[in-house]
């Protein structure tokens, strides 16, 4: 086993992974850029040493920075994390050319996953669904709507040169195909120089239903279920849960199956997550692997009882999984919510700055993952997640009222978050239904402000507040205490 | 006591009359009236039981005024009574008249140049916090005096990034 990690991130998840580092006596190496000289994750390694300018390019990207530091400190393996350098092959192959170990896949397996059309060939023929399309791009309009025609509608149709929408139509019927095709290659070939287009079926609201997988160096390819992730934000997952409230005892037997051919199929070794897109009631496609630790494994430690982190520093260290996939159980209901510094009152703009209270909410089944404290100056230059909130309950409804209250009880004031947001979704009823697919915020909080119930309360928690101050700081004079600061500061400024 | 307070752009008026025991009051708003007791607890902690009913909130002062939570939810409260007056002019809708950041930020590109004739709404810095860039716009048309900022500053509200003298074209 390794004796020192060097953990190459910043924020939430390199708290986690130090942490289980830890538990497992192994000592952890934290680096850090100029807005992060006291960031949670440096204060709980047990070194840190700086990169660079907080600029990101220039500290948690530099790949070749990191790997200094490493050998510098003694470090035998870097974990990457999620994020900056976890899905880049060139670095993991730089790590494992230095001679340390990458906490995460091999690094062939990371490039090919990485590439859209290799990883969709990879998967065909491993018999994985992917998503129907055309495998050859064309300018010609009648093959298309043949093609069409064949696949049903509505189709996709994507340029072979392309991106940023350019060349790319919606296509609901048939009459409207030929026209469609015709524009967009005109458009595609203006754009690119190359009109050639191809078809993808067009899936209108799928679910996202990924699985989580773990594969040992020794062949060794377990799955630990699934974890719905429909509810997004401009593509960004929001609420993740697991059980999916949708996938029977068949559909979810057949993912997974699905899921363990993908990875075996790629030679995929560590903790990886296979994500589908889901139309019910059964059908499934093949989306992407990513090949890191998500932001919501939570998720599914909750429901598993395992650590993923563990479980990948073991891999990573040739250890053989400790369990077969008849060991593994998925128990109870957990739902994870992510917080952002963002203002969903004002369009969802980031909100950075100083964290002037901040209390994390307790009880039974309740996870928090922060990288945060009260006094810390969230800087400006990273992405906005402040910290997770996962809960355990025994089943769906308990562990959404379990969110819930935990939510009520977690303050973070001086920056304004996505809470009051979350719990309007979690407390919808399409939510409580588990009508949850990728359109759902469109469909449902397009148009968002928040609730004025506590208006009223608010003004009367300032009054209340205002008339005690002179009371509290006479008492503590009177007993001799020490005032904190609350009482004794005036105004912060930033 | 009588107070004016704006909760979160909302101005509500809020009468408080203490009863003879301590910490018990009387609130009426426009919408209400309560009976609240009300304990401060050390660490921006408030319990308050109001009509029978207690609630947990928290409060931290912040230079634009204290945000209280409660149940999940955070306000902006400011007195609008106390607030020095030029706090007070203008409405949220507005067009802000000078070129600053509204949070925290790093300038990413400067659109213009001292001298530059810019209209209404141009284009003038591009400022980015956590991964999202904001482009700040001329409010008003005229000529850039100066520039007060370069790229990778770090900027802050309040800062004024560029100046410009204001022409004349009709629309004030």
């Amino acid at each position: 086993m390794f004796e020192k990690i060097l953990v190459a991130n910043r924020g939430e998840i390199a708290v986690r992974i130090i942490r289980t580092c830890r538990e497992m006596g192994i000592q952890t190496v934290a680096v850090y850029s100029d807005a992060d000289a006291i960031a949670l994750h440096v204060l709980e390694a047990q070194e840190a040493v700086h990169i660079g300018p907080s600029e990101p390019g220039q500290s948690y990207l530099n790949g070749e920075r990191i790997i200094g530091v490493a050998l510098e400190t003694g470090a035998e393996a870097i974990h990457p994390g999620y994020g900056f350098l976890a899905e880049n092959p060139a670095f993991a192959a730089a790590v494992e050319a230095a001679g340390l170990c990458f906490i995460g896949p091999p690094h062939p397996v990371i490039r090919d996953l990485g590439d859209k059309t290799k990883a969709r060939k990879i998967m065909e023929s491993a018999g994985v669904p992917v998503i129907p399309g055309t495998k050859e791009a064309t300018t010609d309009a009648d093959t298309l709507r043949a093609e069409a025609n064949r696949m049903g509608f509505p189709v996709l149709i994507k340029a072979a040169a392309g991106g940023g929408g350019k060349g790319m139509r919606t296509v609901e019927n048939p009459e409207d195909m030929r026209e469609a095709c015709i524009s967009a290659i005109s458009e595609a070939g203006k754009a690119f120089g190359n009109g050639a287009v191809y078809l993808e079926k067009y899936l209108l609201h799928p679910r996202h239903i990924e699985f989580q997988v773990l594969a040992d160096q020794q062949g060794h390819v377990v799955h630990l279920f699934e974890r719905e992730c429909s509810i997004q934000r401009r593509h960004q997952k929001i609420i993740e849960e697991s059980p999916s409230p949708v996938l029977t005892l068949a559909v979810r037997e057949s993912m997974a199956k699905a899921a363990v051919s993908a990875a075996t199929a790629a030679g995929y070794v560590n903790a990886g997550t296979v994500e589908f897109l889901f139309e019910p009631p059964d059908r499934f496609y093949f989306l992407e692997v990513n090949t890191r630790l998500q932001v919501e494994h939570p998720v599914t430690e909750m429901l598993t009882g395992l650590d993923l982190v563990r479980l990948q520093i073991e891999i990573a260290a040739g250890n053989p999984l400790p369990f077969e996939q008849r060991d593994i159980m998925q128990r109870g209901h957990a739902l994870e919510c992510r917080i952002y510094a963002e203002d969903p009152t004002a369009q969802f703009f980031p909100c950075p700055g100083r964290v002037l209270l901040y209390q994390e909410p307790q009880g039974p089944g309740i996870r928090v993952d922060s990288g945060i404290y009260q006094g810390f100056e969230v800087p400006v230059e990273y992405d906005p997640i402040l910290s997770k909130l996962i809960v355990w309950a025994e089943d769906r409804r308990a562990a959404a009222n379990r969110i819930i209250r935990a939510l009520q009880q977690y303050p973070i004031l001086g920056i304004r978050t996505t809470v009051p947001f979350l719990m309007d979704v979690i407390q919808s009823d399409a939510f409580n239904k588990g009508e949850t697919d990728t359109g759902f915020i469109e469909k449902h909080f397009k148009k968002w402000s928040p609730g004025g119930q506590e208006r009223d309360l608010a003004g009367i928690a300032w009054v209340a507040d205002t008339v005690t101050r002179d009371h509290i700081s006479r008492g503590f004079q009177e007993t001799g205490g020490i005032p904190s600061p609350w009482e004794t500061l005036g105004p912060w400024s930033l | 006591m009588q107070y004016e307070l704006a909760i979160e752009g909302e101005t509500i008026s809020l009468d408080f009359s203490p009863a003879e025991r301590e910490n018990i009051a009387e609130v009426s708003t426009g919408t209400g009236k309560y009976l609240v007791s009300f304990q401060a607890v050390p660490g921006g902690r408030l319990h308050l039981v109001i009509d029978g009913q207690a609630v947990e909130a928290f409060v931290a002062d912040t230079p634009q005024g204290k945000h209280v939570f409660v149940n999940g939810r955070t306000f902006l409260v400011r007195d609008t009574a106390h607030e020095p007056a030029r706090k007070r002019r203008g409405s949220k809708d507005e067009i802000p008249e000078q070129v600053t950041p509204p949070m925290p930020s790093v300038v990413v590109r400067i659109l213009v140049e001292t001298g530059h004739h810019v209209t209404r709404g141009q284009g003038l810095v591009v400022v980015s916090a956590m991964k999202m860039e904001t482009t700040l716009v001329a409010p008003y048309e005229g000529t850039v005096t100066r520039i007060n900022t370069a790229v990778d500053a770090k900027v802050a509200p309040g800062d004024i990034l560029v100046e410009i003298k204001k022409e004349d074209s009709g629309d004030g």
